[in-house]
């Protein structure tokens, strides 16, 4: 058995990036437009939260992941089966440009065919969940030509689905060159590799699963979380603050954005660390799994006619 | 909004060349380095307001690297304004494969049938330089947790790699180059 520094040592020598050293530098063009297609989105706000069920919360984060994951699959068959979106599309223009859209994750044969009409190099091959392709399957391309192929993108109008779109100039394409597709519910890969690429081998891989993402946040005023014993729900900021301070918990403020209506639910506007008006309201408060003694509390500005944590009072929802 | 900006900004200069290391060290393409990358920082805009400050931001974005690599798919992960630039940037530090040479190989293969949560660890140490807290910080876990989970990945790596009778005719063999003492 070998000692901990020869391990740690052993370890080092598989880096493709020397330890310690930095990678990629943020003034290159690619770093900049990268940084500056992310900030032209405003921050914060595409996530929403529709209101809390009476359910163990253990329980509501499993049904949300397998509902998130059956709305994509359903989604996809009935667009298959109505008739409106084929489960593939490819097209090419006179330039030589292929666009592909991939809406079913199954038929890697026919979207195999149609590519190879169209002169497109391409493997696609189909994981089952809970299999992948045995790696490697050939070695990658390291000099990809520019504008080779825009990267997959949601299809517009369908952003919810997990179909992906992408355009490939075939023009570019150097001989002995094939894109190599793996898709499935799981993940896809898309990468150019030089031939000879070995066929596709199912094993049993889980490394390419979706995991289900642990919160960051837990609501702190249930039994056996910070602020247990002390209820939140629908006072005012300055009526909640003397209570944390003297339990010696710091505070954030997520800022809610209540639709049109307060019909349940609310979206994140932004979290601040700024203190907002003793006037403001409080509609919960959650505790951070990263930090413990940070409280976050869910407020609004104003008073609105129900909680839209919770779509209505919170004794209808959490009852201890 | 312009002070977020001018934050992200900074915070992106100050760890974009940790951040692509990090994603280059474990993805086996260029292509999915820069989708580890861009999906990284497009997380920190939408989360600005929990950044942290400081160095805790790089070891904030290393635990969000890491969800993503985990969630990490093709079609999810993507990023509208991903460009081929960025490939192709990232694909500069793919030049020199550490793979070559047969032990180093087989240790590789090794070091990749380890359990994820083993490999990250003796990565964060090894690749990423970080001490205890700063990997309890990074996976949210217990300094104590950490120690005693670094101690079982170290051995059971030391115990895959006596199994699978690698050799090596000398330690020097495997440190690259311009890292010997």
């Amino acid at each position: 058995m070998k000692n901990i520094d020869d391990i740690d040592e052993i370890t080092r020598a598989l880096a493709r990036v020397e330890p310690g050293a930095l990678g990629g530098r943020p003034s290159d063009a690619g770093a900049r437009t990268l940084l500056a297609s992310i900030t032209a989105e405003e921050p914060g706000p595409p996530v929403a939260h529709p209101p809390r069920r009476h359910r163990p919360r253990r329980l509501v984060l499993g049904l949300a992941g397998a509902a998130l994951l059956a709305v994509g699959i359903v989604m996809a068959q009935s667009l298959v089966q109505s008739g409106v979106s084929p489960s593939y599309a490819v097209t090419k223009d006179p330039d030589g440009v292929v666009y592909v859209k991939v809406r079913d994750f199954h038929d890697a044969a026919g979207l195999t065919k149609q590519l190879a009409e169209l002169n497109v190099p391409a493997i696609v091959d189909y994981a089952p969940p809970g299999k992948w392709c045995k790696e490697p399957r050939g070695t990658y391309v390291e000099d990809i030509p520019r504008g080779l192929y825009s990267v997959p993108e949601n299809i517009p109008g369908e952003e919810t689905s997990r179909g992906w779109q992408m355009r490939i100039n075939t023009k570019l394409f150097k001989p002995g060159q094939t894109f190599v597709w793996t898709i499935g519910e799981e993940g896809t890969t898309t990468i150019l590799m030089n031939d000879p690429v070995a066929p596709c081998v199912l094993v049993p891989d889980e490394s390419h699963k979706v995991k289900e993402e642990k919160p960051d946040y837990l609501t702190a005023t249930k039994k056996g979380h910070s602020l247990a014993g002390f209820r939140v729900d629908e006072k005012t900021v300055g009526e909640v603050l003397p209570e944390l301070r003297k339990r010696g918990l710091k505070v954030t403020y997520l800022i809610m954005g209540i639709p049109e209506g307060n019909p349940g639910g609310f979206g994140e506007l932004r979290t601040q660390t700024a203190p907002v008006g003793d006037d403001w309201i409080v509609w919960e408060a959650e505790e951070s799994i990263r930090k413990p003694g940070v409280i976050r509390l869910l407020v609004t500005d104003k008073r609105y006619d129900k909680n839209p944590v919770y779509g209505g009072p919170r004794d209808n929802v959490i009852k201890e | 909004m312009g002070d977020e900006r001018a934050r992200l900004e900074a915070v992106y200069r100050e760890t974009y060349g940790q951040i692509t290391a990090y994603a280059a060290r474990r993805c086996h393409s260029p292509q999915d380095a820069a989708d580890v990358v861009a999906e990284t920082f497009a997380i920190a805009w939408r989360r600005i307001g929990e950044l942290p400050d400081g160095e805790e931001a790089t070891l904030w974005l290393y635990g969000v690297a890491r969800k993503v690599l985990a969630n990490h798919y093709r079609g999810e992960v993507r990023r509208q304004a991903l460009s081929v630039e960025l490939d192709a940037e990232m694909a500069d530090l793919y030049g020199a494969s550490p793979d070559s040479g047969v032990e180093v190989k087989a240790i590789a293969q090794i070091f990749r049938a380890l359990p994820d949560d083993d490999r990250e660890l003796l990565s964060l140490v090894a690749w990423e330089c970080l001490d205890r807290q700063e990997i309890a910080t990074v996976l949210g876990l217990s300094r104590n947790a950490v120690r005693i989970r670094l101690h079982r990945a170290r051995r059971r790596f030391a115990r895959a790699l006596a199994e699978a009778d690698v050799r090596f005719r000398s330690e020097s063999r495997l440190i690259p180059a311009e890292r010997q003492l």
